[in-house]
């Protein structure tokens, strides 16, 4: 589903190049959980974004259904973002703005669903996540562990193929965090590919393949 | 839609002093050419209502130009006014004796425009406008009758004199020391102001009075009506030949019709709108700085937002519209403020004038510059929220996700 050929990243820091990937090539098949694990500076955060296709190589390629995203312009690149892929971040990242409903239903106002189409299915997507009293509540009246479901639910939205989580559990407590696991590992017994980025090998427990990173590369 | 303006609402309403500032400033843009529009449009409106009442008139004098300086030469005679009254199509002619003369009151001189006519003219001269003052109400006296051909040393003096030159108010039956000789004042006429002010502050008497008592016979202007105003210009053109062939000279005759000053106190309304407006247009200019500053503000702190939008999805042209709508959305509010304010602001302003000068304006609102004050408002709002959104559209997603 997702493979990365000699995916090489970059970063110019003054005059030193800082490689922040270096060829990296990993497979991901359709329907896995894999976690990435690596401390600080890895750059498993940056291979995520390169898979996320938020970010764009210096060299090399990721493939997602076989195209090249080298290949695609800033639009199709929203477009997969949009379609095929769900997006959990360590910091939540809510619109701070919206309420938890109008935050799932956000990336479906993007893709052009009808108003009450996809505030029907926010809802629906809040209930399953064990939100179904909160829908109303903006970002800041919301726990950590909350905000994160909101979030979870904000990344199923548009239905996607691929769930990706970059510290999913980083700014949550050990409960909470198991509990977010937990619906990762839901969402990927219904058949989806779960990517995750994490420091902590409890967290990396749940998936069902481990890569390490280290110093931009992928240990095998 | 709808979620865009709710996104923009409460995008808004998070900065709502900002926004007041920036809603603010557009205001006063717009308020500032809407009010002054409606005050031109007024004042066109007021003149040209007076001017057109007088549309058959062709006033002649001795006028020319001479090193740069446009005075008056020399004076007309009996003779010419015969020879305007013969051109066809002029219904009446009248001759105006006018000269400054000093004019005593109870111990106080000033000089007056003291104008000698035949009475039965003054009807013709001044139409239905020019009418005996009306009586002040109880305790008040009448004021008077019209000059009779057959008044002896009497006068009919303009409302200025009677009420504001001397610090004594001058009666009906009062004595006017006009150079000398005393006249009795028989009525006084009502107040004119406008362009006809001038009436307010001269004094009337007969044509047999100005030549055997102040011993001036020197026409200065002929007052022309004509039967049919189409035939104005060149019943004007003929008058000036006549009276220049008269006196054997080239351009001493000056006949302007009052729609050629119709025309010429339009197109002078016109620029001195035109400027008006171009000045009011400096503050919608600085009125756009302050929506591009803000809308480049709110840019900046929702960077970190516009990179989770395009992270879950969001195309260039969704965060495009985004903040093309908030831009929108001020410079309307501000748009729809200006119009309120400007069309108060235009009233204020006549209402002001009216008290200060006396004279008759009203403020003319027309419904097409308020629509294009919130159209002008709105292509200005966007213009300058082009560039701040052009730059939150571009943004790359990681940097701006990654931007705190």
């Amino acid at each position: 589903m997702i493979h990365t050929e000699n995916l090489t990243k970059i970063y110019r820091m003054g005059d030193a190049e800082v490689y922040a990937l270096r060829d990296v090539n990993l497979e991901i098949k359709e329907g896995e959980f894999i976690a990435i694990i690596g401390s600080s500076g890895s750059g498993k955060s940056t291979l995520l974004n390169m898979i996320g296709c938020l970010d764009t190589p210096t060299s090399g390629s990721v493939f997602i259904d076989n195209v090249n995203t080298a290949s695609l312009n800033e639009n199709e690149l929203a477009e997969i973002r949009r379609e095929k892929m769900g997006f959990i971040f360590q910091q939540f990242n809510l619109v701070h703005t919206l309420n938890a409903v109008e935050n799932v239903a956000l990336p479906m106002f993007f893709a052009g669903v009808k108003r009450e189409t996809r505030l029907k299915r926010a809802e629906e997507l809040l209930v399953n996540v064990g939100l179904g009293d909160r829908i109303y509540h903006k970002p800041s009246e919301l726990s950590g562990g909350q905000q994160q479901r909101v979030a979870i639910a904000r990344a199923l939205s548009n239905d996607p193929e691929i769930v990706i989580g970059d510290e999913p559990t980083g700014n949550v407590d050990t409960d909470t965090g198991n509990a977010i696991m937990d619906i990762l590992e839901g969402l990927n017994k219904e058949g989806r590919t779960i990517i995750v980025v994490t420091h902590d090998a409890e967290i990396a427990a749940h998936a069902g393949r481990t890569k390490r990173m280290r110093d931009g590369r992928v240990l095998d | 839609m709808r979620d865009s303006f709710s996104l923009t609402y409460r995008n808004i309403k998070e900065r709502k002093a900002r926004a007041a500032l920036t809603i603010l400033g557009i205001t006063v843009g717009i308020a500032a050419v809407i009010a002054l529009m409606s005050i031109g449009y007024g004042m066109q409106e007021s003149i040209t209502a007076e001017l057109v009442e007088m549309a058959d008139v062709i006033v002649v004098m001795p006028m020319r130009m001479e090193l740069g300086s446009i005075g008056t030469f020399g004076s007309f005679t009996d003779r010419d006014l015969d020879a305007v009254k013969r051109i066809g199509g002029v219904k009446h002619a009248v001759a105006m004796i006018g000269e400054m003369e000093e004019v005593e009151y109870r111990g106080e001189k000033f000089m007056v425009q003291i104008v000698g006519i035949e009475p039965r003219d003054m009807d013709a001269v001044f139409g239905e406008t020019v009418k005996l003052e009306e009586d002040g109400g109880a305790g008040t006296e009448a004021s008077g009758r019209a000059l009779r051909d057959n008044d002896h040393k009497a006068c009919e003096i303009g409302y200025s004199i009677a009420h504001d030159y001397f610090s004594n108010e001058v009666g009906v039956n009062d004595r006017l020391t006009i150079n000398g000789t005393k006249f009795r004042v028989v009525g006084i006429i009502g107040k004119q102001g406008g362009f006809r002010s001038e009436v307010d502050s001269q004094i009337y008497i007969t044509t047999r009075d100005s030549v055997s008592v102040l011993d001036n016979e020197d026409i200065s202007t002929i007052f022309v009506r004509v039967r049919n105003i189409e035939n104005a210009e060149e019943i004007a053109a003929e008058i000036e030949e006549r009276i220049d062939d008269n006196h054997k000279l080239d351009d001493f005759t000056s006949a302007m019709t009052m729609g050629s000053a119709i025309e010429q106190m339009e197109s002078i309304f016109g620029i001195l709108q035109a400027v008006l407006i171009a000045i009011s247009s400096i503050s919608l200019i600085v009125a756009a700085m302050g929506i591009m500053n803000t809308i480049l503000m709110s840019v900046m702190e929702r960077t970190h937002e516009i990179g989770v939008m395009k992270a879950i999805g969001a195309k260039n042209r969704n965060i495009l519209s985004l903040f093309l709508l908030e831009a929108g959305v001020i410079s309307v509010i501000g748009g729809v403020c200006g119009c309120i304010a400007g069309v108060i602001g235009a009233h204020a302003i006549t209402f002001g004038i009216q008290a200060a000068f006396d004279v008759e304006i009203a403020a003319i609102v027309k419904p097409e510059v308020l629509l294009g004050g919130i159209a002008v408002a709105l292509v200005v709002g966007m213009l300058s929220g082009l560039y701040p959104a052009r730059k939150a559209s571009k943004m790359s997603p990681v940097e701006a996700v990654r931007y705190e």
